[in-house]
């Protein structure tokens, strides 16, 4: 199972490397801005929603550019992004 | 039983029952999250029953501080500390007096330094030590940070000659930024045995403080409760979107939706930016 899921893995990742490279820049991005306003409740709330709304251009952008896109994925990539933004606002800014 | 194994194989399988897609990651089934999570939002905001302090969502309390901090004593062959009343106004006044005074450190702008909160409380003291901290979300946060402290604070946590110990968790508003302050005292009695060594040695390495507010705590802990659910349901995710890529990979199905993978990763830096949200400073 694990050696199925790894090659489909490294598949995925050969066949995007750009785009996932720049969601994963994204990430580390967001990971910093959170050490640097540790603790700033309020910016890091907005640190959190700048990256939900990232992710969601992330996910349109990367559709268009493999024309997979569909009314269907945007309303996907908005569901998650908001589930967190929710479920994160209530230990970040309760 | 059948019925129950269907149900998950149709939750997390990609087959033709569910259209080649998880059921779990379903637009309809992400809706019922999404709308849950914010029944939990509000929830959560407006009933002020849920705020362990002042409103603010931490889960830090004087009875689990002291006992990680006698804990670790235990663990050094040390004497427990009891919590004394003088050290613990000490806490509560030197906490309110850097939210007064607006400032994050051991000596206030005026030149207060630890030792006058505790004289200032009543408390006469052969030894003495402050640790301080803030913005942690859990006890064992802040505990676990001044244990790994190498500026002074294990050494005050573990310091033979402290008998004693005050605390204080206030909540306020610190450098224009709601804040929870916690501020640990210790002391030691001035006591008939060696009452010549009035030379007072002051460990200076890094108080910490924690003022407790009178603070009634809840008997259901909504922010532990909220945290580990926030935590279940991630990875509840995390596991859905894995079982339907091996699933859809394995069997080859090729269907329009999100990727996965992408879902994935950004799920993943998520809970990693929700564990470094539970670290706060020490000083």
């Amino acid at each position: 199972m694990t050696k199925h899921l790894y090659s489909n893995l490294k598949k995925e990742f050969k066949n995007h490397l750009f785009d996932y490279l720049i969601l994963f820049t994204a990430g580390i991005f967001f990971l910093i801005l959170l050490n640097i306003f540790r603790g700033q409740r309020v910016i890091e709330f907005f640190v959190l929603i700048s990256f939900a709304f990232f992710y969601i251009i992330w996910g349109v952008y990367h559709h268009i550019v493999n024309e997979t896109l569909h009314l269907k994925t945007v309303v996907e990539y908005i569901l998650i992004a908001f589930i967190i933004i929710f479920l994160l606002k209530i230990i970040i800014l309760p | 039983m059948e019925k129950i194994k269907t149900f998950i194989h149709r939750l997390f399988v990609p087959h033709e029952e569910n259209n080649f897609r998880a059921k779990s990651l379903h637009t309809d089934f992400l809706t019922v999250y999404l709308v849950i999570a914010f029944l939990m939002m509000m929830f959560f905001k407006q009933n002020s029953g849920l705020h362990n302090v002042l409103g603010f969502a931490t889960d830090i309390s004087i009875e689990k501080l002291n006992q990680l901090t006698n804990e670790q004593r235990q663990k050094n062959n040390l004497p427990s500390l009891l919590i004394n009343s003088a050290l613990t106004l000490a806490a509560q006044k030197k906490a309110e007096n850097m939210l007064a005074e607006n400032y994050w450190s051991h000596y206030s702008p005026d030149g207060k330094t630890p030792w006058d909160f505790i004289l200032g409380a009543g408390y006469k003291y052969e030894y003495a030590g402050e640790n301080l901290a803030k913005n942690f979300l859990f006890s064992n946060g802040v505990v676990d940070a001044w244990m790994n402290s190498t500026a002074g604070h294990r050494e005050n946590i573990l310091k033979r000659e402290y008998a004693e110990v005050g605390y204080a968790i206030v909540n306020g508003v610190l450098n224009g930024e709601q804040t929870t302050l916690v501020v640990q005292e210790f002391g030691k009695p001035m006591g008939s045995v060696q009452a010549k060594e009035i030379s007072v040695p002051i460990v200076e390495s890094k108080p910490q403080q924690i003022l407790a507010q009178k603070t009634v705590r809840p008997k259901i802990n909504a922010f532990n409760f909220t945290f580990n659910l926030n935590i279940v349901f991630m990875a509840f995710l995390l596991l859905a979107l894995a079982l339907d890529f091996y699933y859809a990979s394995k069997f080859n199905v090729i269907r329009v939706g999100g990727k996965n993978t992408a879902h994935f990763l950004f799920i993943v830096f998520i809970l990693i930016g929700l564990f470094m949200s539970t670290i706060g400073t020490i000083i």
